[in-house]
């Protein structure tokens, strides 16, 4: 009711410009929804009238009976279940690990100093190539896969955080030791939540980068997840099993996503 | 009036990769309490070394440093300072900005100090506003919080590192007024570093000048310009003389 009065209250001017506004906004998310619908639509009709052979290239429909049919057969929650467990306690660890090594980085410069060249070649070391390696120390499975969950995350972490936290204004730094602040104190009020927007962003990125090495981890070493799905599809080629367990993926990734924006809007104003 | 602080032969060597830079030469001057002071001297003379030295962020090479015959010690509490920007934290409200250095030196929940930190906040129109986050205040409005979190601390000496240069003219020009008589009503003593000769000039009671690094003090200068605030002393029509006499000490 008070919001109808204010609208109401509004200049000619500003009622024009909010409603620029709102018909931009339906816009962008028509458009968002149309592309989706015309991509699907057209690939439908490829698949169809056989413009694209639908054994390579699979079409919606066939990805929609695939995914049914697993559901079915019980099989599909196994899988989804398996890689939304190992993404969700790799991204987890992942994320404590590399922020907790930050916070050690930053505290002593020492250290940073003589980490700084550790961090730079595992930063650009594929991860990939340790899978061999990880299986042997902690078996294959659910493990490996988290193990690689983490490695993948970890290090950006790592660098992401440091950096966030040793770019904070040091005139800032020099007003805490003016107003007599210890160590701990200039972590906790000034760089840690200075470094928050940050840390949201690295939240954002590990998403993205924790099923990178669910999906990889599943690849190498394991009997369930929607890796292991899309391994096995290409195996037996069966290309609508992996096509189905790719559209998963997009959907519990973005799920994730969804999840952390809000943080963005919060600690990003 | 009593000597405050006092600068007595001090100097200062910074260390570098390359070689040792001596920044102070055998510095000596003092300042009364109460007053106004400034230093003004080329860039990169050393004036903001002298303000970190004064503040014991620094520990001078050689000489002493007193403040009220005391010497000064590493975390006085006796000292205030308040740098070229406000440095606000964005994340926290303008109370919670203002009682940061009572959080920090645990004594936030003396009824007495944020009673003097609702006062002042109240005596200089900022008592609305004590909510809002520094996003929602105007530049002025800014630098005068940055001067109430640092004058809740009660100390007996306030450092002004360029606290107006961030601003433009006309924000500086009132925010200047408006500092000026925050620091005179609350009877305290300042010292301004500044680059802007009229700035020194309208709100100093004494000018310490200083020459290029290894910085010595070329000359003092004792002000006595009619007027209650720095835009009216602008107008006294011994502000030129001055001008010129620093103009031609920094030349």
């Amino acid at each position: 009711m008070l919001k109808k009065e204010k609208t109401i209250n509004y200049s000619k001017a500003r009622q024009n410009y909010l409603k620029r506004l709102k018909k931009d906004k339906i816009l962008v998310l028509f458009w968002q929804i149309a592309i989706f619908v015309i991509f699907l639509g057209i690939w439908q009709l490829f698949a169809d009238t056989g413009v694209v052979d639908p054994f390579f290239f699979s079409s919606p429909s066939r990805i929609v009976s695939t995914i049914l049919d697993l559901a079915h057969q019980n099989n599909l929650w196994i899988h989804i279940w398996t890689s939304l467990y190992e993404t969700l306690i790799g991204f987890i660890l992942a994320t404590l690990i590399g922020f907790l090594l930050a916070i050690i980085l930053w505290w002593s410069e020492k250290l940073r100093k003589i980490f700084e060249p550790y961090l730079i070649i595992l930063n650009s070391l594929p991860k990939i190539a340790l899978g061999p390696m990880i299986i042997f120390w902690v078996g294959s499975g659910t493990s490996a896969t988290i193990v690689m969950c983490i490695l993948i995350c970890v290090i950006i972490t790592t660098i992401s955080m440091l950096n966030a936290f040793i770019s904070c204004d040091h005139d800032k730094i020099l007003l805490m030791k003016s107003m007599h602040a210890n160590k701990m104190q200039i972590f906790f009020k000034l760089i840690l939540p200075n470094a928050i927007p940050e840390f949201v962003s690295v939240l954002k990125i590990n998403v993205g980068m924790s099923w990178v090495g669910t999906i990889m981890g599943e690849y190498l070493s394991s009997k369930a997840g929607l890796g292991y799905l899309i391994n096995y599809g290409s195996q037996i080629l069966k290309l609508d099993i992996v096509m189905a367990s790719i559209t998963l993926l997009c959907i519990l990734a973005a799920g994730m996503y969804f999840l952390v924006s809000p943080l963005e809007k919060r600690y990003k104003k | 009036m009593k000597k405050l602080l006092e600068f007595k032969d001090v100097s200062y060597f910074y260390q570098t990769k390359e070689s040792e830079v001596k920044a102070l030469d055998n510095i000596s001057f003092f300042i009364k309490e109460k007053d106004f002071s400034s230093l003004v001297g080329p860039s990169g003379c050393g004036k903001t070394t002298i303000l970190s030295l004064t503040a014991g962020l620094l520990v001078p090479s050689n000489g002493e440093i007193k403040l009220d015959n005391q010497p000064i010690a590493q975390n006085d509490s006796r000292i205030g300072y308040m740098f070229q920007r406000d440095h606000l934290f964005e994340w926290r409200t303008i109370w919670q900005n203002i009682i940061l250095g009572l959080e920090v030196q645990k004594k936030h929940k003396d009824t007495q100090k944020l009673e003097l930190a609702e006062n002042l906040l109240k005596k200089y129109d900022l008592y609305n506003f004590k909510n809002k986050k520094p996003r929602q205040l105007s530049g002025g409005m800014r630098q005068r919080v940055a001067l109430i979190r640092t004058l809740v601390l009660e100390p007996a000496l306030l450092l002004l590192d360029e606290p107006f240069s961030a601003l433009d003219f006309q924000t500086r020009l009132k925010v200047c007024d408006d500092v000026y008589e925050i620091i005179k009503s609350e009877q305290k003593t300042a010292l301004l570093v500044t680059h802007d000769i009229s700035e020194a000039i309208s709100m100093s009671d004494k000018i310490v000048i200083l020459t290029k690094r290894p910085a010595i003090v070329k000359e003092t200068l004792e002000l006595n310009l009619s007027g209650n605030t720095p835009l009216q002393k602008r107008e006294d029509k011994d502000f030129g003389k001055y001008f010129e006499k620093i103009w031609r000490n920094l030349c």
